[in-house]
């Protein structure tokens, strides 16, 4: 089998994987681990286009994340919506707050959109804890149904599971469509070089902004998903720390792919319940990796960006300095 | 009246720890072209190795000037290990690389120092003085006396020393102060090291007023590079300015509006201003001068 069949059958491959992963794994809090990683990849996706396709850094979809989170969590709770509804608004509120940040920070050349998003998230976890009438401050936000189409519960462990997954298909199918075609060319351009993009007639801030709006939509998403798996959501899910446990998911992964980010979003996740995996580990390794865990996403963001800037994508794309952040 | 007054301490107060948190963006900002997501870090840095120092059991002044040295070398270090790799200074490597720096260091602080809120002394024991009727605390005239100071020292080094000027030209064009034989990569290390100095002079100064705390930085940062934005990130005097102007709107608000809107001010500012004015308030340009 040569290299060329090998790369176009591996997409496939993935995808039988996952869909079929239920089958195999009985286990209910190993599949809800791996719910987790799919959410963690939703999120990861947006990012990874984002950064790998437009050249910018977000430090805060974690709130992007709690915003679509306690969107769709007040809809079918307080307002009793159908989830689908509040799915919905969940990823239209998302979208909305990164209009409102991208259209400012982006217009200028620079990072300044790096900036914004960190003080965005700072202000909106404030909020998460103090808008106790809508969020329920500190204590949370309970009773949260899970998703819902029509007549039709998904709440049996491996139906939460394909639907989060089938979210993260649809994602990555349109942000495959989005990359290979027009736009992505017109993203990648930008990361290439601006003023040359900008001489070949690319909109260079329209293909950021709306970049930057589609990254939030599916962070929103996520968190909509998030909110339905686990019925309970509180502030201190969506901080600093999750933004950068994203970031480092999507810098791990590299640039100018999404199956490298994929794999870094499903493969620090795992890390993340390393014990639920390891069913033998003793509880002060895994202890110690807990209280070291952002060290090392922090230690993966540096050693990546300095030694390997195309991550792991970078480790079997053979497409010529394609994805290269410089 | 009074009222009034009493905000206005309490901005310029907060407004002063905000203009050397600007001033660290100013310079590494002036040396690399990008933002370092580090230098609220550097700001916590200061507060807990103040602590530090003084558990050792060393005299306030010198665990002050410990802490800050310490702080410095950190950033140079920093700077050495993380930012020079990066082949082409590429700003927005640079970016990430700070960013994955910072997340270190705050971790760094946690493992050494504990999650717990540590205290230190105040520079002067003493009651509050009465200013027309407004109180302002002691730790407050220090704060004020040691952003003067740094300010004063930084234009200084910036007017009166070769290796200010070396510094300024290599902000100015790079490849050309290399031509005229100026290091320009020490340039950039000296540019952290300096950075991270003035940083931990504003988190040991507010130190005995807040307390010290591994988790500040993030929040510092946003604020420092708000006030820096503000002003017109470039010039020093802009940082300045700018800090003191965003202390001022902070205290106002927190006063008149709600507590509850105060650490909203930055953002809002820094939007408006991205928004409205990129240049800021004091630049021109928005050329890049030192």
């Amino acid at each position: 089998m040569g290299g060329r069949t090998l790369r176009a059958l591996a997409p496939l491959a993935a995808v039988a994987v996952v869909a079929l992963l239920p089958l195999v794994v009985t286990d209910r809090f190993l599949l809800k681990v791996f719910t987790f990683a799919g959410i963690n990849a939703l999120v990861v996706v947006g990012l990874a286009l984002l950064f790998g396709h437009a050249g910018q850094v977000s430090l805060g979809h974690a709130a992007f994340v709690g915003l679509g989170a306690y969107a769709s969590a007040y809809c079918t709770v307080r307002l009793g919506w159908p989830w689908p509804v509040g799915f919905a608004v969940a990823g239209a509120l998302a979208a909305l707050g990164g209009l409102v940040l991208a259209m400012p920070s982006l217009r200028l050349k620079g990072h300044y959109l790096a900036m914004a998003t960190l003080g965005f998230g700072e202000l909106m976890a404030l909020t998460f804890q103090e808008a106790e009438p809508v969020t329920g401050g500190v204590d949370g936000f309970g009773g949260i149904p899970f998703p819902s189409l029509g007549p039709l519960e998904v709440g049996d462990a491996a139906a939460l599971y394909w639907l989060v997954w089938a979210v993260v298909g649809v994602a990555v199918l349109a942000a495959y469509n989005v990359t290979s075609l027009r736009p992505g060319r017109a993203m990648r351009a930008l990361h290439g070089s601006v003023p040359g993009a900008q001489a070949s007639g690319v909109d260079v801030v329209g293909v950021k902004v709306r970049t930057f709006v589609v990254s939030a939509l599916l962070a929103g998403l996520a968190g909509a998903l998030y909110a339905g798996v686990v019925g309970f959501i509180s502030p201190s899910v969506f901080t600093l720390t999750a933004s950068v446990t994203f970031l480092a998911m999507a810098v791990l992964g590299g640039t100018g792919s999404l199956a490298g980010p994929l794999l870094a979003a499903v493969l620090l996740t795992l890390v993340q319940y390393i014990d639920a995996l390891i069913p033998g580990l003793p509880q002060e390794a895994s202890q110690t990796i807990q209280s070291y865990r952002e060290d090392i996403y922090g230690l993966a963001i540096v050693l990546v960006v300095i030694f390997a800037p195309r991550g792991i994508a970078g480790l079997w794309s053979r497409r010529g300095g394609r994805g290269e952040a410089a | 009246m009074d009222e009034l007054l009493q905000f206005l301490i309490a901005g310029l107060k907060n407004g002063s720890i905000y203009a050397l948190v600007a001033l660290g963006f100013t310079i590494v900002f002036a040396a690399t072209g990008a933002i370092n997501f580090a230098q609220g870090e550097f700001f916590m840095l200061g507060g807990m190795l103040g602590v530090f120092f003084a558990g050792l059991g060393l005299p306030l002044p010198m665990a002050a000037v410990a802490a800050i040295a310490a702080t410095a070398a950190i950033g140079a270090v920093f700077e050495l290990l993380a930012v020079r790799p990066i082949k082409g200074g590429d700003p927005l490597r640079i970016i990430m690389v700070t960013i994955g720096g910072s997340v270190l260091l705050r971790q760094m602080a946690l493992h050494l120092f504990g999650p717990d809120e540590l205290p230190l002394d105040p520079f002067t024991e003493g009651p509050s003085l009465k200013l027309l009727g407004a109180a302002v605390e002691r730790q407050t005239l220090w704060i004020w006396a040691l952003t003067g100071l740094a300010v004063v020292a930084l234009a200084l080094l910036y007017r009166r020393t070769t290796f200010g000027r070396a510094m300024r030209a290599t902000s100015i064009q790079r490849d050309a102060a290399r031509l005229v034989g100026v290091n320009a990569r020490a340039m950039v290390t000296a540019s952290f090291a300096l950075a991270a100095a003035l940083g931990a002079v504003a988190g040991l100064a507010v130190a005995p007023l807040t307390q010290a705390s591994f988790h500040v930085g993030a929040g510092m940062g946003v604020k420092g590079f708000a006030a820096a934005i503000l002003g017109g990130l470039g010039s020093p005097v802009a940082a300045v300015g700018g800090g003191l102007l965003l202390g001022l709107l902070e205290s106002l608000t927190a006063g008149y509006i709600d507590p509850l809107y105060k650490d909203a001010v930055a953002l809002v500012v820094l939007l408006v201003v991205l928004f409205v004015r990129p240049q800021g308030l004091f630049g021109g340009s928005g050329r890049v001068k030192m």
